[in-house]
Formats: structure tokens, C-alpha cells, sequence
């Protein structure tokens, strides 16, 4: 056996492992394969060792283990986190509780606020003041932490969250009440705004504090047992933690600001996207990942994956929420999956989803009890999917029962059950339709400069009809898609973000201030992980400004060039924001332009697997299993070809329509386009421009 | 080849209708956020005072992006304007209107300007949009427009009697800069101006492409069908009211009284004005379209406040009020400060049905938008910049809940305040303090929530402060033996020393130094003080949400 690189990623019900077996020689990867264990609350890491156990593999064979883990999501989620205390400006200790005073669910006069983590007995203040420069106005009274720590053991405080007012521009304060926090009381848990983001608005920043020191005895350790378990194992390869941002990083860095994984294992089927799309030479993706519940996208500009530092949890309609600024993929995610249920409300409108049937009982078709018709059995129902292979063969589809509650769902309305499937699935395509029309369209994106990867169990199912109503030319649907985001997790880079906020005009700060704000960036970053060991030749290090019209609250983020900046390039970032901004919103000022940012992202690479090889093809015929009468909606019902995905061969051709099966998911190709299989096993699936595939 | 040629018969599927309906909350949910994205104002993007609004061909609202309750029925008064005023023949694809004035379609006050934008197809008028934002500064007798001591409308800013400021597309280059030349912060004023047009664009984008895609037939039958269905749900829950007839009234500080009387039935919801005092010679009135939108707000949040609105949801109200009175006042009445007498009213609506239904409304809030106007030229860069804020407060409690501590009104929803480290870098002050209210009020078995202290250092001479507070001398009103809350006002701590609370004021300069101390009200309290539980107050207690005297007092309970 070669040796093994692994990626696990833990869920509610399943903690998921995914491997692969590489070449030794040639590095390629010889062979995929997953299996499952269940997820082991409150010890995580067993669950974790138990797949490696079940799926037989030797852990001192595995040179490379990335690890997806929800740990810090429930534990926000769940409020399991520890008792915090919060150190603040003196006068601002309510602005955790004051937050932003909206209510989004706003003709509701009895609408409910998010309760902060924090306790108002809990939170202190210290006197000290800066201004947005970083000059200091009020000196620090660091005298004054001592109270604060007594009355903190005496109320048994596990850990302490420290924001000051203006701390992203001058940390020196912050810095003081951790060191004197850590003289008192050397054990516990601290962490400093600072330590997690340099960017303004200090409830965002307090409240992002706060969760992070709220989780961090928590997460730190889970992850010191999951490293104690492994070691138990002879386990000697590398070991990383999938980040919030696309990247992975280190065991001790995660464990100092645990935040930095709040979205740990959605953004990897993102990353993945992009290294295939690197592998392609494809720079325009839009990933687009359809799960159980959920359907989640992400757009790719040129070869880069969006970040935002504006991510929310617990935000709804109905509800605040809660601002976690660290950097997350900029992921849109509606409740639109294979389970979810298409039902019809009390004023005659059927909708589909966010209830999900879930994975117990799951789909009408799985005959565990479900009887709400979801979206896989809408595919059943118009054969789609096999009915006779469903679920890799491991269940016999339950058609009856499918067709009866088709019909039920039907009746409420006046349609046929087969209508109300064909309902379903264009209410769900219109769902994902609007979701990605938000990281495209609404965001100045030209869909037609785009081509979709599409993964996750349904998204080979969905994304041809999807494309065609986007106008998207090209779709992929990867090797081994229903595992892909696993894949992505063993394609990243270690990334980390760092973001200042440092206003000012454009035009008044000078050259060699911007120049002097980026090196310190980049020496902080560079050295950050030189000291962890890693080879200066393997730090890629890249800049951006976010930029915006005097008086804007919007920013348009710029790519900067490296080295020094001089007065030129300065007029050259004006413009490239001007022109990227009119691109976006149709139009251009002459006002003022101001820098809200400075953004450095480092990069540091990892040795990467190599997709393998597939043999040429041979006869097409041998992959043709059969035909089946397909349901293409509007554009008929016809006899479809179907194809064995693992049976085709590189440079294969296809043209619709056909259904191509695999175990772990579905690709359906419409009348009119085209299949291409390339080296790797990649679908490669050419969209006419049509909008017919799903109008009525 | 479009699907509309495929159409032979005017019935459409449920699906269909589904999907069109759904898409076209999706072009007014792109259009807000447009808006949001590219406005250069903080009272468009943090305090989304503005609303965006696609109508049918008639006029009626289909469907509103919005972060404000009271924006959803604000734009179609709007839209009935530009109809009355030009005929078809005069539109024509690509032209945008702009109107501002509150007696003839403005519904508001002058600075919340409307676009308007026809949805043309093979030349015929199939739709509407409109985008209402409030613009910082259109000249007028006082810096951003807005003083209780107007008089009449012409003091105001300048008026925009829903004229053409885009021609099939074409800028018409005068009014813009007649609009610039009239403004004390052009700048701002041309970027918000683009910003709603790009919205608009957008919005005119993704409605054509629906049309492209499903024909004008299916599209205007799910329109129409949609605004049945905002109907159909109102009617439904009205089911769930009881009818009869419920009565408030309230004393304002001037002295005289305003009063309401609702009557429900089984089909309608009518609320009563007549009878309540003349228009003001201030500017605290409003207009007939202002008090209409009021009345859609508390019926909305007591039939069906979790689904959308259009113009069906509204169509069981009738409201019966006196031209010329407070709540409908004339040209050219001033109208600046609207936003105070419609939340006096909005409150007195929500005052008089509360009683009746304790599960759906809570104890009165603080009931004023504190709307706070300062301006003056930055320390670091001398450009002048100007705040128009309103300010957080507290809520009612209710019959199983404390109320909520610092949210804005029951008029506003999803809206921001501006951080303190984002204010002082951008205008130039400082905040000493933002924290919550210290005032007693409000107790009960649940207590209403706490109001704030916000107090504004100047750092520069030339600075100004001009509002005007209302529910500054009683406080909100408790329910069920609750105690009354506290008030809103704000005192002047100059440098000097000296002390002055204000409810209200004009262009008062502002010295360096001097501190502007907000204060807000806590909501009332629900049911009996003394019927909290002892753990509930000393929870309180600990959190200094009470002091350990004024629980003994109140609550009668020790420490």
C-alpha cells in the first residue's frame, strides 16, 4: 500500500473520512475511498480514530491528515462554550448588548434580540481611550485589570475576551491588559481583539472576541485529545486544520484564535474547485455544491476564491444574528438539497424546502417512514435518478409510496403527481437559481464568463439546467464529485489573512505609506510562518486595498502589485478601482477615493496530490448501460441513454440526452448538449444558449 | 425563442406563477441591496431610511425591498403622481421621474426624494419602479433641511414637483446641477442620486429578462395574482382579531389632545382620526398619505407580520381623517419633522389596540425616531460633514417578557446604528460613552427594556445640533399596572460648565468641547411590580439593570 493522504470531516450524524492512495513514485493518486463512523458527541475524536479503524487504514501509513471539525459552530450554536468575561473601554461596556439596535424581522413588534455572550455583570472596563489614528488620549490605568481579575475568579470565569475602542489601529493597550491579565492568572484563557482582527466597528469586533474566547478552552481541547489519539496510533505525518477562509493551518495557530475555523469544511469543496480549475487552466468557477439539506455556491474570480469578513451566525429573517468578523469563503447557502420537502402553504403556494426530510427518514423512496415528497423523489419520479439504482444499488426505491405522495401533494393544487414533480424540481432550480444569481449577477458578474463545477451528491443532477438558465457555456462535474470537498481539503495551501483598517484618502496618503503599511504586513506575516518552520520558497504573499467613494460604506477590493509603491501606482489603483467599481454599479464619479483596508493574504504551500490519470477511451457502447424514458419537463419525455460513469474512458463523447450514474450521485445531460470526458475522469458538459430548458 | 410565443391561453400554471412571484422578490431585494451597496450617506446604508418598490401597470405595489416597515407603502402615492400628471404618450422607455413633495405623492418629508422609472415593453407601460431615499442636504433655510421652527414648506428645501431628470436614458444635465446648486453637500447628494439610479437599472435589468423569459401575459397575471394573495392573507388573519371598536388617546406636551378610535370587523379595519387638532404651524405634521402608511404598519403587525406586503395586504384598511388636521395636513404646511407626528400616532394606534391583544403588541416603546441633526467641519481635514442619526431606545415589555433593551422603533427595522469608531473617524468627534440607560422606569413583573446615554464630544468650534424629541415629558405607557418608562431629550454640557436640556432646537452652535448627552427612554413595564419574582430582581440587581434603592422601593425587594 502507498502512502496515504486523509482528510475527515466531522457532521451531525457521520463523521466522514475520505483517503486517498498515492503513487510513491510519481505521486499521482491510485485510488479514492470513504467511509463513515459515527459522530461521537461529546468526544469527537473518537469518532475521528474509529474511521481510520473501520476503513482499515494504518495511521502510521498516512503522511498527511487535514481535518474539517464543527467543534466551534456547535459549540456557539449549542451555547456549550465557557463562562467569558469581557475587558473594555471604560463607558463602552454595553455595546456587546447595545449591538446594532436592528430588527430585521421588522413588522414584528414583538420581535426578540439576540442575548450577548457576556453577562453585563461580566463585562469591565479599564480606563484608556484612542483615537482611529492610534494616538493615544487616555494612558491606560493597567492597575485597573487587578479588580477585574479578582472579581473574575470569584465568579469562576474560564476565559476573557479583551476589546478596546480603536484597537485595530493601535494594539499597544490590548497588549498591556493581556500581559497583565496573563501575570495574574497564568492559566487561563485570553485572547485580544488584536490577535483576531485589525479591522473597525467595535461591537462586530468585541462580539467576534468574545466567541472566540468563549470556545477556545473548548476547542483547544478537543484538538490537544485528537493530537493525543493520533500519536496513540504512531501517527507521524502532517497535521492541519481546515480554516474559515479556504485554507488549512497549523494545530498550535489554530488553537490561540479557535474563531478562525467557525466555518471549517464548507469552504473546501470551494478550494477544491479552484485547484481543479488551476489543474484546467480554468480562472472563472462558479462552485456549486449540493447537499442533503443545503445548496451552497461560490464564485471564483480569476483564479481566486471570495473572502468576506462579514459573516453572520444565527442571522435570519427573524433574528440579528451574530457578526463573527473573521475572514470566511464568501459562500451563499439556501436550505434547497435532495431532502428537501416540497409542501404547499394555506394560500395555495407550493414551496420546496428549507424543512428537510433529512437523513432519518429521509426521502419518501428510502421507505424508512418519510411521506413528505423532497426533491430526490421528484427526480425518481421523472427518472432522473434510477429508481433501480438508487443510492449506489444499497436501496430499493419505494416507488409506490413516492407516486402517492406526489399525488397527494398534487391534489392540493389540481396537478398530477408527475406535475407536481416536475413542481418541485423547477421550484428548487429557482431557489438555487436566485442563490446564484446573488454571488454572480447582483455582484456585476457576467455568468457567461463563468463555467460551473458542480459537486456534492445533487449537483451533477441540477447544474445543466441551471447553466442553461444562467447562460453558463460550460459545466463540470469532477471525478469522484460526491466526495469533491474532501478532495479540495487535500489541494490547499496554509492561508492566512490579515486585514488592517487604516483610512484615508488615496490621495493624501503618500506612496511610501502605503508601501510602508503593506512591508509591515508582509514581514508580519512572512515571519509568522518562517518561525513555524516553513521554507522561505514556499511563502506566496499577496495585497489588496478596499477602496470606496468618499462617504461610501461599501468597499471594492483591488489587487496591488508587490513591492514598493510609488506616486504612479497610485494612480493606477485609482483607476483600476474606478473601472472595477463602474463594472459593478454602471457608473463613475470623480469624488474622492478612500482606503478602508489594507489586506495581505499569505500563502504557504504544501506538497499537493496530483489527479490521476483515467485510461483512453475504448468503445463508448461499453458504457452504455441501457435506456430508461427520461422527464425533461418542458422539453418532453424521451428515451435517454444512460452511461456508467466509471466505465468511460478519456476523450469519450456524449451527446444529450443521457444520464450518466455513478455511485454517489447522478449527472443529467439535456436534449442539446454536449459531453466531454477529459484525462482526469472531469465531465466536461458544453450548455447551448438556451433559456427553453426549464420555462413553462 | 421565448416562451411567451408558446403561451396560447391566459391560464398559468401554479408553478409558473410561483417562480415569477418569487422572482420578483428577488428584483426588489437586488435593487435594495444596489442601493445599499453605492448610497454615499450613512442615514441610506446603515439607517436604510429608503425603500425600492416594483408596481403593475396600474400602479398598485407588487412587491418592496425594504429595511423599514413604514418604507413598504410609502412609494406608491409616487407612482399615482407621475400617472395623474403625464400621459402614456409622454413616457417613454428609460426616462426617470423624481418628486419630493410630501402633499402631492411625496407622502414624507422633501428630503426623501422618489425616482420613478416606467417598465416598458413593445411600448406599452407594463410596470413601475421607484426607489425613496433620504437625500442629507436640498438646501432649504436650515443646514440638512429639517427644524421644527419651519413654518411653511418653501423653508424647507427645494421642491421636485415630479419632474424629468432622465430622458429615454438621457441625464438632463439642469435639473441635476439646479438640484447640486441647491445643496449644501452636492457631492453626497450626486452619489445618492447615481446610486438609486444603478438601482433602478438594475432592478429595470432582471425585470426585462423575466419578461424575455415567461412573456408579458404570464408576468402581469402573476403580478396580479400576487397582490390578490397579499389580500387573501390579510383577510385571512383578520379572522383571528377581535372585532369591536378600541379607543386612545393622548396628551401631547403642546397641551392638546390627539385620539383614535379603531373599529374591526369581519372585513375591515378603520381607524378613526376625525376630531383630532388643526395641521401645526411647525413642521411637525403630516400628510394624508404619511397617516395612511401608519395605519398599514400596526395592521400589518397584527395580521401577518411574518409574510410580505403589497398593495392587497393593505386593502381591508379605511382610514377617516380631517384635511387639514394634524394627521393630514395642506399645502404648504411644513413638513420636516413628519416622522415625529406619524410615530405619535403610530403609537397611539398601537396604544389603542394593546390592551385588546397583549400576544401580538407589547407595552408602549419609546416611541420617538430622536432624530439628531449636527454638522461642522471635520478637525483633521476642515471638509464639513453633516450626521443625521436616529437614536436607539427601549421597548415595552410584554405579557411574558422583559422588554427589549436599545433597538429602534417599531418605524424602523433593519436598521443600523453607526459605530462609534467608524463615527469618529468619519465626522470628526468623539463619543465619550454609549451605554445603556441609567433612568429609573419602566418596572413591572416584566420590565420594559432599557433606553441609552450617548454622549458626543465636539472637538471643534463651528459645530451645530439641531432636534427635536417627542414622549420627552410623559414617559411610554405600562400595560396591565406596568410602570410608565422614562424620556427622551438631550442636555448641552458645554465647556463652560453649564447645563441646558433640550427636547428640541434649531442650529444651536457648538463650542469644542461642549458634550451633546443623548438620552432615551426605557419602554413600559407589564403587570405589578411587585408581582417579579425576588430572583428576577436580584438577577437585575447584579447586572445594575436596577439599583439595590430603587428595587426596595419598587419591587420591595432587599439585598
Amino acid at each position: 500500500m502507498g502512502r496515504v493522504r486523509a482528510a475527515s470531516d466531522i457532521g451531525g450524524t457521520f463523521t466522514d473520512l475520505v483517503y486517498f492512495e498515492l503513487d510513491d513514485e510519481t505521486g499521482e493518486v491510485r485510488s479514492v475511498a470513504t467511509e463513515k463512523a459515527h459522530t461521537t458527541p461529546p468526544d469527537f475524536e473518537r469518532g475521528v480514530i474509529d474511521a481510520f479503524v473501520k476503513a482499515d487504514v494504518q495511521l502510521d501509513n498516512v503522511s498527511y491528515f487535514a481535518h474539517g471539525t464543527t467543534v466551534v459552530i456547535n459549540a456557539l450554536t449549542e451555547r456549550r462554550g465557557v463562562k467569558t468575561g469581557l475587558i473594555t473601554t471604560k463607558g463602552f461596556r454595553d455595546v456587546l448588548e447595545i449591538a446594532r439596535g436592528n430588527r430585521p424581522d421588522f413588522f414584528n413588534l414583538r420581535y426578540q434580540k439576540p442575548a450577548p455572550f457576556v453577562p453585563r455583570y461580566l463585562r469591565c472596563e479599564v480606563t484608556e481611550r484612542m483615537t482611529y489614528t492610534g494616538e493615544v488620549v487616555t494612558p491606560l490605568i493597567v492597575d485597573g485589570v487587578d479588580d477585574i481579575v479578582q472579581a473574575f475568579k470569584a465568579e469562576d470565569v474560564e476565559a476573557i475576551a479583551v476589546c478596546l475602542l480603536h484597537a485595530y489601529a493601535n494594539p499597544m493597550h490590548e497588549a498591556a491588559v493581556v500581559a497583565r491579565v496573563k501575570d495574574l492568572w497564568p492559566d487561563i484563557a485570553v485572547v485580544a481583539s488584536h490577535q483576531i482582527s485589525r479591522e473597525w466597528r467595535e461591537y462586530e469586533r468585541t462580539n467576534t472576541t468574545v466567541a472566540s474566547a468563549y470556545v477556545q478552552p473548548i476547542a483547544e481541547t478537543y484538538l490537544a485529545r485528537l493530537e493525543e489519539r493520533l500519536a496513540d496510533n504512531s501517527f507521524d505525518g502532517s497535521f492541519y486544520i481546515m480554516q474559515s477562509n479556504g485554507g488549512i493551518d497549523t494545530v498550535e495557530a489554530t488553537k490561540r484564535t479557535p474563531i478562525s475555523i467557525v466555518e471549517s469544511g464548507p469552504a473546501s469543496g470551494v478550494l477544491g474547485a479552484a485547484a481543479l480549475g488551476e489543474y484546467l487552466g480554468i480562472r472563472n468557477i462558479i462552485a456549486f455544491d449540493i447537499g442533503g439539506t443545503t445548496a451552497k455556491c461560490s464564485l471564483i474570480d480569476d483564479g481566486q476564491v471570495a473572502i468576506t469578513s462579514q459573516y453572520m451566525i444565527e442571522r435570519s429573517r427573524q433574528s440579528a444574528g451574530y457578526p463573527i468578523i473573521t475572514p470566511v469563503v464568501d459562500i451563499v447557502e439556501i436550505g434547497n438539497g435532495g431532502g428537501s420537502i416540497g409542501w404547499v402553504d394555506e394560500h395555495g403556494k407550493m414551496h420546496v424546502g428549507p424543512q428537510s426530510a433529512g437523513a432519518q427518514p429521509g426521502p419518501v423512496a428510502y421507505g424508512l417512514g418519510g411521506t413528505e415528497p423532497t426533491t430526490t423523489d421528484a427526480n425518481l419520479m421523472m427518472k432522473r435518478i434510477n429508481p433501480d439504482y438508487f443510492v449506489g444499488g444499497e436501496i430499493k426505491a419505494d416507488m409506490p409510496a413516492v407516486e402517492a405522495a406526489m399525488a397527494r401533494l398534487g391534489a392540493q393544487l389540481g396537478l398530477s403527481a408527475q406535475e407536481a414533480a416536475r413542481g418541485i424540481v423547477r421550484i428548487a432550480n429557482n431557489n438555487m437559481i436566485n442563490a446564484l444569481k446573488l454571488v454572480s449577477i447582483n455582484r456585476g458578474y457576467d455568468p457567461r464568463d463563468f463555467t460551473m463545477v458542480a459537486f456534492g451528491g445533487g449537483g451533477a443532477m441540477h447544474a445543466t439546467a441551471l447553466a442553461a438558465e444562467l447562460n453558463i457555456p460550460r459545466v463540470i462535474i469532477p471525478a469522484h464529485s460526491a466526495v469533491f470537498s474532501a478532495w479540495g481539503m487535500l489541494m490547499s495551501d496554509l492561508r492566512r489573512d490579515y486585514i488592517r483598517t487604516q483610512p484615508g484618502r488615496l490621495d493624501r496618503l503618500r506612496a511610501p505609506l502605503v508601501s510602508a503599511t503593506f512591508m509591515e504586513m508582509e514581514k508580519e506575516a512572512h515571519s509568522a510562518f518562517v518561525e513555524e518552520g516553513i521554507a522561505a520558497d514556499d511563502i506566496r504573499l499577496e495585497r489588496y486595498l478596499a477602496l470606496r467613494y468618499q462617504g461610501q460604506e461599501h468597499s471594492v477590493t483591488i489587487p496591488v502589485t508587490s513591492g514598493a509603491v510609488r506616486e504612479n501606482d497610485i494612480d493606477i489603483i485609482l483607476d483600476d478601482f474606478r473601472t472595477s467599481y463602474e463594472k459593478q454599479y454602471t457608473y463613475r464619479l470623480d469624488n474622492d477615493v478612500e482606503v478602508v483596508n489594507f489586506k495581505v493574504t499569505a500563502f504557504a504551500a504544501v506538497d499537493r496530490p496530483s489527479p490521476a490519470k483515467i485510461p483512453p477511451s475504448t468503445d463508448i457502447e461499453s458504457a452504455r448501460s441501457g435506456t430508461r424514458v427520461v422527464d425533461f419537463d418542458t422539453l418532453g419525455v424521451m428515451d435517454t441513454s444512460i452511461f456508467s460513469r466509471d466505465l468511460l474512458g478519456a476523450g469519450d463523447q456524449i451527446d444529450g440526452p443521457a444520464v450518466i450514474e455513478e455511485a454517489g450521485s447522478t449527472t443529467v445531460v439535456f436534449p442539446g448538449q454536449q459531453v466531454s470526458v477529459d484525462d482526469y475522469g472531469n465531465l466536461h458538459i458544453t450548455i447551448k444558449g438556451s433559456l427553453d430548458v426549464l420555462s413553462s | 425563442m421565448s416562451s411567451a410565443a408558446k403561451a396560447e391561453t391566459p391560464f398559468f400554471d401554479p408553478i409558473t406563477v410561483e417562480v415569477i412571484q418569487s422572482s420578483l422578490s428577488s428584483i426588489t431585494d437586488e435593487m435594495f441591496a444596489t442601493m445599499r451597496r453605492t448610497a454615499m450617506s450613512s442615514i441610506i446604508y446603515e439607517v436604510l431610511d429608503f425603500g425600492v418598490a416594483l408596481f403593475d401597470a396600474k400602479g398598485e405595489l407588487a412587491s418592496s425591498g425594504s429595511g423599514i416597515p413604514g418604507f413598504i407603502g410609502m412609494l406608491q402615492p409616487g407612482v399615482a403622481a407621475v400617472q395623474e400628471k403625464f400621459p402614456a404618450s409622454a413616457i417613454s422607455d428609460g426616462d426617470i421621474f423624481m418628486l419630493n413633495i410630501p402633499h402631492r405623492g411625496g407622502v414624507s418629508h422633501l428630503n426623501d426624494v422618489v425616482l420613478i422609472m416606467p417598465l416598458c415593453h413593445e411600448r406599452r407601460i407594463v410596470g413601475w419602479l421607484a426607489n425613496k431615499a433620504h437625500w442629507v442636504d436640498l438646501g432649504g433655510a436650515y443646514p440638512g433641511g429639517i427644524s421644527p421652527e419651519a413654518t411653511e414648506i418653501y423653508q424647507e428645501g427645494l421642491q421636485l414637483p415630479c419632474i424629468k431628470v432622465i430622458e429615454g436614458g438621457d441625464l438632463n444635465e439642469s435639473v441635476l446641477d439646479m438640484i447640486l446648486a441647491n445643496s449644501r453637500l452636492p457631492e453626497t447628494t450626486e452619489g445618492d442620486f447615481w446610486a438609486g439610479v444603478a438601482s433602478m437599472r438594475a432592478g429595470r435589468a432582471r425585470f426585462l429578462s423575466l419578461l424575455e423569459k415567461y412573456g408579458e401575459e404570464a408576468v402581469c397575471f402573476a403580478m396580479d395574482d400576487y397582490i390578490t394573495l397579499g389580500e387573501q392573507i390579510a383577510r385571512a388573519s383578520m379572522r383571528d382579531l377581535p372585532n369591536g371598536e378600541f379607543y386612545a388617546e393622548e396628551r401631547l406636551e403642546d397641551g392638546q389632545t390627539i385620539r383614535v378610535t379603531i373599529t374591526i370587523d369581519e372585513e375591515r379595519f378603520i381607524v378613526d382620526l376625525r376630531g383630532n387638532p388643526e395641521q401645526a404651524k411647525t413642521s411637525l405634521n403630516s400628510s394624508r398619505d404619511a397617516t395612511f402608511v401608519d395605519c398599514q404598519m400596526i395592521f400589518k403587525a397584527i395580521t401577518s407580520p411574518d409574510t410580505f406586503g403589497n398593495a392587497g395586504s393593505f386593502r381591508p384598511i379605511t382610514l377617516l381623517v380631517d384635511e387639514g388636521s394634524l394627521f393630514a395636513a395642506t399645502y404648504p404646511s411644513a413638513m420636516g419633522i413628519y416622522y415625529e407626528a406619524s410615530m405619535l400616532l403610530f403609537d397611539l394606534l398601537w396604544k389603542a389596540l394593546a390592551p385588546a391583544m397583549p400576544e401580538r403588541l407589547t407595552a408602549g416603546h419609546y416611541a420617538s425616531i430622536c432624530g439628531t441633526f449636527m454638522g461642522g467641519p471635520h478637525p483633521e481635514t476642515g471638509d464639513v460633514h453633516g450626521i443625521v442619526e436616529p437614536q436607539l431606545g427601549g421597548w415595552g415589555a410584554s405579557q411574558d417578557s422583559d422588554g427589549i433593551n436599545a433597538l429602534y422603533t417599531g418605524y424602523h427595522g433593519d436598521t443600523f446604528n453607526v459605530p462609534v469608531e467608524i463615527t469618529e473617524q468619519r465626522n470628526g468627534l468623539m463619543v465619550d460613552r454609549l451605554a445603556l440607560s441609567e433612568a429609573p422606569g419602566g418596572e413591572g413583573r416584566y420590565r420594559g427594556g432599557k433606553g441609552i446615554e450617548l454622549d458626543y464630544r465636539i472637538l471643534n468650534d463651528d459645530w451645530w445640533i439641531t432636534m427635536a424629541y417627542v414622549r420627552s415629558e410623559a414617559g411610554p405607557w405600562g400595560l396591565e399596572g406596568g410602570l410608565e418608562g422614562s424620556t427622551n431629550y438631550i442636555v448641552l454640557d458645554r465647556a463652560s460648565g453649564e447645563q441646558t436640556r433640550y427636547t428640541s432646537c434649531t442650529a444651536i452652535p457648538l463650542y469644542k468641547d461642549d458634550v451633546v448627552k443623548v438620552y432615551t427612554a426605557n419602554g413600559g413595564g407589564f403587570g405589578s411590580p411587585s408581582d417579579r419574582p425576588a430572583d428576577d430582581v436580584r438577577r437585575d440587581i447584579r447586572d445594575g439593570y436596577v439599583t439595590a434603592e430603587r428595587a426596595r422601593a419598587v419591587y420591595a425587594v432587599d439585598v
